[in-house]
């Protein structure tokens, strides 16, 4: 065999290899994937898979809907920044739950207590919040630097403890006596975020996160701190031989990541019914959706909002979909499932396509 | 004799449009010992992933036995009697020399493992080849060349006939050298193969019988080992004679730069370095040998303090940093090439420009300076990369290029711009040139003749006695952590140097530090 047979490689092989090494293939393969997996999964059940998708679409964007839709876009993007964050740096953070409710209760807490006035008050317990669940999600950093136990295991094994305080007090010391379900007093006037005319339930918060999420963007781009995350997330010993404070970084940004989660906690309560009910802040799903959101953009802020609107309008549509094509609204669950295994097969195959040296 | 053991036909391989194998053929007799030779990222190591069935060729074929292989993994190969010992070896730390050997090939009773039918195999073999393996010995108290030997045994116990060790010399004291060899030979003498993957030209001409040499993917020798010179072997390996560069002579001497005052780091109870002291002044190149792995990586961390120590002190330029911080250290005067490219010189998936601005990050243009103070300009970060790419003649395709996808010397030179542009009065340089082609060999030393010149101090860590001769002003000489040696530029012979990384102490002009 001559070297020619080599050079003279089909074209379109070459391109097609090339196309396949592009790192936007993987995500959208996964994309694509679920959205494969789940039509074969509803003409199984005998029902019409386009039927079914063209019942999410119109249900999440039925213009009545709508808002709803915003709403639970913006919730996801902020969970999304909680994992997006940490992730960043090569850190999981999958302590999202007991960050969300920490910081609702923070912000009951402080809406019920406080003596300031209207807008002072919202303000104060958006930073009782975000101060709680950030000093809950930093807990994480020194157990990793100092103890070794790794960031995606104590998040992971903290967050239950947290919530299920949070459910204690909820139910017990400051719970609405007589209340039929365990929620607690409805927040006075002082601790309502404004609402905009005529919607129900898009309000200030989503203004506030998406104010996060270009706070992130900018951080992400162009601070010393940003590159300096990312440079760890690359590699952790580059970083540490330039000189990088990995111990600093990595509490800094598990603060931020709980901070993020608080406020969204925080928001919930202070948007209609303006109470902490038990189970009201997790149920909705908001930090899986949130951290499947951050894994597809591989972190990326710019990329954040497509995801996260990919997983809202999953959510919203499936319960229309319920509705009207007759389809499980489960089914968003297998979708945001299979997602996430194609995510995880990347690391795999990513691992194998490395056997490369001198 | 008769037919060969293995025959490699018009293998080629290539990634992401790299060629690593182009048609190569490589023909091994049964019963010798071939060397395999070539500079890092010749395609050595490519080709032998592709015989033990670790990569798929592109094309080409393999016969073995006189019978045409399609390897869909590692265990192919071993039916087919190819044993490898990889350059990092692949035991389990807490098991032991026999649980190890027979991993994968048990000797079973029922469902039970049958130990003593495991621990004769391993005796038997051990003596066969004259190992001197113990098969109770916890594989993770052993030292590095008795882990090889069990390596080996591992594959002679599930057959191999044909031998391929990678890069075997790499972690071992001359001592565990030389009965390496005799290993070897003992195993060629047998009727096995033995296929020897190294760069190091004189242990090609001590125990191998033939050697392929390749460059740049491709065959550019093959030779009988008693019928070729070592010249001939470098200049298949170069395409050209060496053309070294040679320190000129001494620099303007100036004041202390570095003081290193008894060091001392133990590691999960191992010292691996012991007291360790020395001296640095400005204008002058110290040159630190020794065999890989005494204690020289730990040196350079505990100068970068990216390691912890248990005694001693570290001064720059007067000041002491011992309590200080990555980032301080180098602040107060320190730019570090480490040695592992890959591991702690750069990030792969990370821009050129990215990889050239990290510590250049917080300061003035990239960095913004009072006000601006924390911010970072992505514009200033790809200018400043263009300069340095033009001024360090680094080949990629534009700053915006992942230093992944660039050439190991390319990607080095990366780390030499980056350091060097810091222009900090003291440089530790470990293993610079490593795994990188000649030309940018060359022009690396002179970039480190020049940084001295410059008024600068240079604390040059390698392996290459040759290189350490070249450049060194002084050289002083590891070995078991413990500085064993110091030679000044004149009395620094490779015999001396040589002697003295085995252990034999020697101390010549009397002024040890």
């Amino acid at each position: 065999m001559t070297n020619e047979s080599l050079v003279t490689r089909p074209l379109p092989k070459r391109f097609i290899t090339a196309a396949i090494r592009h790192p936007a293939v993987v995500p959208l393969g996964a994309v694509f994937l679920a959205v494969l997996v789940g039509a074969v999964i509803v003409a199984a059940a005998g029902l019409n898979p386009i039927a079914a998708y063209a019942a999410v679409l119109e249900g999440a964007f039925d213009p009545r809907s709508l808002d709803y839709t915003v709403s639970v876009w913006a919730f996801t993007c902020g969970m999304a920044l909680a994992a997006a964050i940490p992730l960043r740096m090569g850190e999981f953070n999958l302590g999202g739950n007991g960050q969300l409710v920490l910081g609702g209760l923070a912000a009951v807490v402080v809406a019920q207590l406080s003596p300031l006035p209207g807008v002072l008050t919202a303000l104060l317990a958006l930073i009782a919040a975000a101060l709680l669940a950030g000093a809950f999600g930093a807990i994480s950093a020194p157990l990793a630097t100092r103890f070794r136990i790794p960031i995606i295991i104590s998040t992971l094994l903290l967050s239950p403890v947290a919530v299920a305080v949070v459910s204690f007090l909820v139910r017990y010391p400051l719970g609405q006596p007589g209340a039929a379900v365990a929620q607690t007093e409805r927040l006075p006037d002082a601790g309502h975020l404004p609402s905009f005319a005529g919607l129900s339930y898009s309000n200030l918060g989503v203004l506030i996160i998406i104010a996060m999420m270009v706070a992130f963007a900018v951080v992400d781009r162009r601070t010393a701190v940003g590159f300096e995350i990312r440079v760890l997330g690359a590699n952790r010993r580059f970083g540490t031989y330039g000189g990088v404070h990995v111990g600093r970084l990595t509490f800094g940004a598990m603060a931020a990541a709980g901070a993020a989660a608080g406020i969204v906690g925080a928001i919930i309560v202070m948007s209609p019914p303006y109470r902490l009910i038990d189970g009201a802040l997790i149920s909705p799903g908001y930090t899986f959706a949130g951290l499947a959101a951050a894994l597809l953009a591989g972190g990326r802020p710019a990329l954040l909002p497509v995801t996260a609107a990919l997983f809202a309008v999953l959510q919203v549509g499936g319960a229309s979909m319920e509705r009207s094509a007759d389809v499980p609204r489960q089914l968003s669950d297998v979708l945001q499932g299979v997602v996430i295994i194609v995510l995880a097969l990347r690391t795999v195959l990513d691992a194998r396509r490395t056997g490369r040296s001198g | 004799m008769t037919d060969p053991a293995a025959t490699l036909t018009g293998i080629s391989k290539r990634y992401d449009g790299v060629v690593a194998n182009d048609s190569v053929d490589l023909v091994l007799r049964r019963g010798t010992v071939h060397a395999v030779m070539g500079e890092n990222g010749a395609g050595k190591s490519t080709l032998m992933s592709i015989l033990f069935g670790l990569t798929a060729p592109d094309s080409g074929t393999i016969v073995v036995g006189g019978r045409e292989l399609r390897l869909r993994g590692p265990a192919d190969a071993i039916a087919a009697g190819l044993g490898m010992v990889h350059q990092h070896f692949r035991l389990f730390d807490s098991m032991t020399v026999a649980e190890n050997v027979v991993y994968g090939a048990e000797p079973s009773r029922g469902m039970l493992l049958d130990r003593r039918t495991a621990a004769t195999r391993v005796r038997e073999l051990s003596d066969r080849y004259g190992l001197g393996l113990d098969p109770d010995a916890t594989v993770g108290r052993l030292s590095a060349g008795v882990r090889q030997r069990v390596e080996i045994v591992k594959a002679l116990h599930r057959d191999a006939d044909i031998l391929i060790l990678d890069e075997p010399t790499a972690v071992l004291t001359p001592d565990e050298v030389t009965s390496l060899f005799a290993v070897i030979r003992r195993a060629a003498d047998a009727g096995s193969t033995v296929v020897l993957v190294t760069h190091k030209i004189h242990e090609v001409l001590a125990i191998s019988d033939e050697v392929t040499v390749l460059r740049a993917g491709r065959v550019t020798g093959r030779f009988l080992t008693g019928e070729v010179t070592g010249r001939e072997l470098v200049e298949a390996m170069t395409g050209r004679d060496v053309v070294s560069v040679v320190n000129p002579g001494r620099g303007e001497i100036g004041d202390i730069a570095l003081e290193v005052d008894g060091i001392t780091v133990h590691e999960r109870g191992v010292t691996r370095l012991a007291d360790v002291s020395l001296q640095l002044r400005r204008g002058e190149i110290l040159g630190v040998a020794g065999v890989s792995g005494n204690g020289q990586h730990e040196l350079v961390e505990a100068i970068l303090g990216a390691a912890a120590t248990s005694a001693g002190s570290v001064r720059i330029e007067g000041r002491n940093v011992t309590a200080l911080d990555v980032r301080r250290r180098r602040a107060a005067g320190l730019a570090v090439i480490p040695e592992d490219r890959r591991g702690e010189g750069t990030a792969i998936t990370m821009t050129t420009a990215e990889n050239l601005s990290v510590g250049h990050h917080r300061s003035a243009p990239i960095g913004g300076s009072g006000a601006r103070r924390g911010w970072l300009s992505p514009s200033a970060q790809r200018s400043e990369a263009k300069r340095l790419i033009a001024d360090y003649d680094i080949r990629t395709g534009s700053e915006q290029t992942l230093v992944g996808s660039l050439s190991g010397g390319n990607a080095q030179k990366v780390v030499i711009a980056r350091e060097l542009s810091h222009e900090a009065p003291v440089l530790v340089a470990e293993q610079p040139t490593q795994g990188v082609d000649v030309g940018a060999i060359e022009s690396i030393h002179r970039r480190l003749l020049d940084y001295r010149d410059a008024g600068r101090a240079v604390l040059l860590v390698s392996h290459e006695i040759s290189e350490l001769q070249a450049l060194a002003d002084r050289v002083i000489v590891l070995y078991s952590g413990r500085v064993v040696a110091e030679f000044p530029k004149e009395e620094a012979t490779t015999a001396r140097i040589g002697a003295a990384m085995t252990g034999v102490a020697e101390r010549v002009g009397g002024e040890l530090p």
